[in-house]
């Protein structure tokens, strides 16, 4: 069964109904936002089955739409959490991703400013390497590009879509090794993404960021996951009462390959191993639950087909 | 920029200049202090690294006096200020406490002010000089370039002047012959380095 990521819009009126019917044909809700009199349900749902929500949904006045990024966590890279970079772009992009169903995470370097002076340390490293893919979003000048890219991407091994001023040639031209994805003409600036041609530009980093996601996607069919990072989220809705109390927007925030888990390491890892998925196969089988270095929550790996020999 | 006489940013990559004319513009236009610039040249090199901003200010004659944000109502006795902003209130009372005394003046709430038993007129209490808006204006200029130069440029020195300033940052120790360069910027505006 392959799952489709799509957002499924429409009034709150009688939108229990569609989700009762998501959960019926084997689809799950990732997210759910009431926002006044709207419903925002953003979902994974079997391929063969869209055309059923989408009938369902229409005399509801509901809208189902593609969302290739629901289900992905972004790193949004920058120099550092100053007024210079703050809150123009990196929070225009932020936002424009999470608009279009992804969870996006901005890590401001602790010392990424300058040219000499930039650096990356581990713990940065380790954070920006437990999400699906990172996008670097860097300043105004070639040279400090090609200067500052080598340091910073050191030891990042999840894809990288790289943002500035120069055009999309240059910064190809500059970076080597190439990272996976470039939008070029998006440096630093300091007003509002507003106008249709910054907007353009919006779209365009979607564009990349949604190539290299398929990229990798592709990678993963490959060799099928264990289990789908959908399904351990519903398991641990099931199984961890506590996951309820998390006051987070998202405490189980679903990746491409695996899942965060915002409660405490050292209380909870060792319940969420035992959980059973079916025909006493336990997460423990399937994935690796491990110490996340953002604050103390948990990092699901899930384990591909050629590891464990099982797809539940 | 249209305010302005003189507006050019120099750099070794013209795209890289582009982004910087726009990054100015917004800060300036931001912190309100288009009005108060005449000319001004910036000059950008990643590759040293520096950053050079200089320029000639406008002249700011107004002062801002009691009867900008307060009407003044001589009754018997007394003389009502009823204000239109908080803005000066500090400021004033502090002037007025000097001059008249605390046991003079009285806030009756917070946009309401009496003066008791003063030895001057309706006419001379509006002329009270409150505030030099000028005396900020170094303070918000060097914050607004702090805030166009590149992040990471912390070595800097800035100077101002009675109508001209200059802002100098950069990520390493700064070079000896940064003088020269400003003198060349200022002469670019057709000015001279004071």
């Amino acid at each position: 069964m392959i799952l489709v990521p799509v957002t499924y819009r429409g009034g709150i009126y009688r939108h229990s109904e569609v989700m009762d019917l998501i959960e019926d044909i084997g689809g799950y809700i990732v997210q759910k936002h009431v926002i006044a009199q709207e419903v925002v349900l953003l979902c994974f749902v079997p391929q063969d089955d869209i055309e059923i929500l989408r009938r369902m949904a229409k005399p509801l006045g509901g809208e189902v739409t593609d969302s290739p990024l629901v289900g992905t966590e972004i790193a949004i890279v920058i120099p550092s959490l100053e007024i210079h970079h703050l809150p123009h772009p990196a929070c225009d992009i932020a936002e424009y991703v999470r608009r279009l169903g992804a969870k996006s995470n901005m890590v401001g370097l602790a010392r990424g400013v300058g040219k000499r002076i930039a650096a990356l340390n581990d713990e940065e490293r380790d954070v920006i390497n437990e999400h699906d893919i990172a996008v670097y979003v860097l300043g105004n000048f070639e040279k400090c590009i090609e200067h500052k890219m080598p340091i910073l991407r050191r030891g990042i091994d999840v894809p990288i879509v790289l943002c500035g001023a120069p055009t999309k040639e240059a910064l190809q031209r500059i970076v080597d090794p190439p990272v996976d994805g470039y939008v070029g003409n998006v440096g630093r600036f300091m007003h509002r993404t507003k106008e249709s041609d910054e907007l353009a530009k919006l779209d365009e980093i979607i564009s990349e960021i949604t190539r290299v996601l398929e990229k990798k996607r592709v990678e993963i069919a490959n060799d099928p996951l264990s289990v789908a990072p959908a399904r351990l989220m519903d398991l641990i809705n099931e199984n961890v009462p506590k996951i309820h109390e998390v006051t987070s927007p998202t405490p189980l925030t679903v990746q491409m390959s695996g899942l965060r888990v915002k409660l405490p390491y050292d209380v909870f890892a060792g319940d969420i191993r035992k959980i059973e998925i079916e025909d006493n196969i336990t997460i423990g089988n399937v994935a690796q639950v491990t110490p996340s270095r953002m604050r103390d929550y948990i990092l699901l790996k899930i384990l591909p087909f050629s590891e464990t020999n099982v797809v539940v | 920029m249209q305010a302005v006489e003189y507006f050019e940013v120099e750099c070794p990559e013209p795209l890289g200049a582009e982004y910087y004319k726009q990054i100015t513009n917004d800060v300036l236009l931001d912190h309100n202090l288009i009005r108060t610039i005449q000319k001004l040249h910036i000059y950008v090199d990643p590759g040293v690294p520096i950053f050079v901003a200089v320029g000639v200010l406008k002249k700011i004659s107004s002062m801002v006096r009691v009867q900008d944000f307060a009407a003044v109502n001589p009754l018997e006795g007394k003389i009502m200020l009823v204000l239109a902003n908080e803005t000066y209130l500090a400021p004033m009372l502090k002037i007025f406490w000097t001059r008249f005394g605390q046991e003079h003046v009285e806030q009756a709430d917070r946009f309401t002010v009496i003066l008791r038993s003063v030895a001057i007129g309706a006419k001379e209490v509006e002329d009270i000089v409150v505030a030099d808006p000028s005396e900020s204006i170094y303070k918000d200029m060097i914050y607004a370039f702090k805030c166009i130069a590149p992040e990471g440029f912390r070595i800097r020195r800035e100077r101002y002047f009675k109508d001209k300033f200059f802002f100098v940052s950069s990520e390493d120790t700064l070079a000896g012959d940064v003088d020269a360069l400003l003198k060349s910027k200022f002469e670019m505006m057709g000015e001279t380095m004071p």
